[in-house]
């Protein structure tokens, strides 16, 4: 596409449509000529089924491109170029921080209010009740240590003052674009007009994105400072860690998480009733399909094939669930825990490898520096 | 033999992977291209047999093929296609895929009047120019 932009040709625009210069070989002349001979008519640019193929100035042209399909789906086809033209104009209205998209989304929300309080203590004593989500918060300002400077950061999150006045100007600037009118056209023009709708596109994507970021500032604003604090803490790096749970963003998808929890040392007795001490480690669970507890560590285990990270652990009826919710997230860690600390039947030797050494000459995984 | 196989082995010629032969489209398009020959070229299609060296040829003058990449599949635009179908039309005989050069298309019409019976493998091989002088060679001889 992009190739053909950087091209000095000429291309027509009809009905929303490039249309390329036709090229020939006799098989396609043959087709052009017994179109031509059916009568169908090639002039008429209202007709559908002229466009295929349009005469213009006794040249051929072929039907290419929507420029509508082309525009819509210009971050996928051309990311590199989309990104940069992105960054630029970003940085014109110095909207660089994407804090306000972290904080609005739904995953780290369940993670942080649904999922995290299952994990952790919350209550002292026999005391048992649901905490809101504000106290939440507080449970875990006091468990971790905020640095100074999310503190300032939240004391002007919360002037919303500022951001107004940004989307003032987006929208006073607001670039309009008419779609290109039929007619020849060089590649030069077209490119000019791709880059002024592609503008006016991410112009109208960072003002959505904007109202809903003053949206939640708005909401900030009546928030305790020590809760946007920890918000923007959260958001920023990522991960957090209480209790032996926690979660960390994954780098490739800034919107997706690993959700882990520690299990702890424990032992698993083999055969012979002998015991094997086994570190700790963190299985945990992608917040991206597929939806099966995995150990994130270099570890092994009779339920994991190899010694190595990442491994996903064997069960054998574990159906995983299509959609990632809160009592799904639980369910999946906690079977994940309970197949590696009690799942080992030392009488059946069940999983991919046993602990004691049997006379199998298949090349497994050994156990022997666990045992105690 | 029965219907059923009568089938069967019309069915498998069907599904045998059939080799890409050399088309004289292709190729001539190719020439085109690569070389971005004009209208000129027809003109000088016409004078080749003016402007063929007679009888003083030497065989110190031996050249050799030049190599030509051409495409499994052609496309050209308007003005391209109507010159590779107007020197197909005018040269239009069945040495003309084998031409590798525009100076190999101009030799093709005088090669072939001389001996239309030249092997492919032959015309492969040698330049145009290389079997035309080895054919008067012959001819001269024989006189």
């Amino acid at each position: 596409m992009w190739q053909l932009l950087n091209s000095d040709m000429e291309i027509l625009v009809e009905s929303d449509f490039i249309y390329l210069p036709l090229l020939f070989d006799p098989a396609i002349e043959n087709e052009v000529q017994n179109l031509l001979r059916q009568g169908r008519p090639m002039k008429n640019p209202g007709h559908p089924q002229s466009k295929t193929i349009i005469t213009h100035q006794d040249r051929q042209f072929v039907k290419a491109l929507s420029i509508h399909s082309v525009l819509e789906n210009y971050e996928v086809i051309n990311a590199y170029d989309y990104n940069h033209l992105r960054k630029e104009f970003l940085r014109k209205y110095q909207l660089t921080r994407e804090v306000d998209g972290i904080l609005l989304d739904d995953t780290l929300k369940t993670i942080l209010f649904q999922v995290m309080p299952y994990f952790i203590r919350k209550n002292r004593g026999l005391r048992r009740k649901k905490l809101s989500d504000e106290e939440i918060l507080d449970l875990i300002g006091a468990k971790i240590d905020i640095p100074e400077k999310y503190y300032k950061e939240a004391k002007t999150f919360r002037h919303v003052e500022p951001l107004k006045a940004i989307l003032k100007g987006l929208e006073s600037q607001k670039p309009t674009f008419n779609p290109p009118g039929n007619g020849l056209l060089s590649t030069h023009q077209l490119r000019d007009w791709f880059h002024e709708a592609v503008h006016a596109k991410i112009s109208a994507r960072e003002h959505d994105r904007l109202t809903r970021a003053l949206q939640i500032r708005l909401q900030f604003s009546q928030a305790k400072p020590e809760h946007a604090a920890l918000l923007l803490y959260i958001a920023d790096t990522g991960s957090l860690e209480i209790d032996g749970f926690g979660f960390t963003r994954k780098s490739a998808y800034k919107v997706e998480y690993f959700v882990y929890k520690r299990i702890g040392e424990y032992t698993l007795k083999d055969y012979y009733a002998r015991s094997y001490l086994f570190p700790d480690c963190r299985v945990a669970l992608s917040t991206y399909t597929p939806f099966r507890p995995f150990v994130m560590e270099k570890y092994k285990h009779p339920f994991l094939l190899r010694h190595k990270s990442g491994q996903e652990i064997c069960m054998k009826h574990f159906a995983p669930p299509n959609e990632f919710t809160a009592e799904n997230a639980i369910r999946i860690l906690e079977e994940g825990l309970t197949a590696l600390r009690y799942g080992y039947d030392a009488r059946r030797r069940n999983g991919y490898h046993s602990l004691d050494r049997t006379w199998v000459h298949i090349p497994t995984i050994d156990f022997e520096e666990y045992r105690i | 033999m029965n219907l059923l196989h009568h089938i069967k082995r019309k069915r498998a010629k069907q599904k045998r992977k059939q080799p890409i032969r050399r088309n004289v489209f292709n190729q001539i398009c190719s020439l085109v291209i690569e070389y971005d020959l004009k209208e000129s070229f027809l003109g000088d299609l016409d004078n080749v047999e003016d402007d063929l060296p007679g009888e003083n040829l030497n065989f110190n003058r031996v050249k050799l093929k030049t190599p030509l990449e051409s495409s499994l599949f052609s496309l050209a635009t308007k003005d391209e296609y109507s010159l590779t179908m107007s020197i197909i039309g005018k040269v239009n005989n069945a040495y003309l895929k084998f031409a590798n050069s525009p100076e190999e298309i101009l030799l093709c019409g005088p090669l072939y009047r001389l001996n239309p019976a030249l092997t492919n493998q032959k015309l492969m091989r040698y330049h145009f120019q290389t079997l035309l002088l080895h054919e008067r060679a012959k001819a001269n001889r024989e006189i």
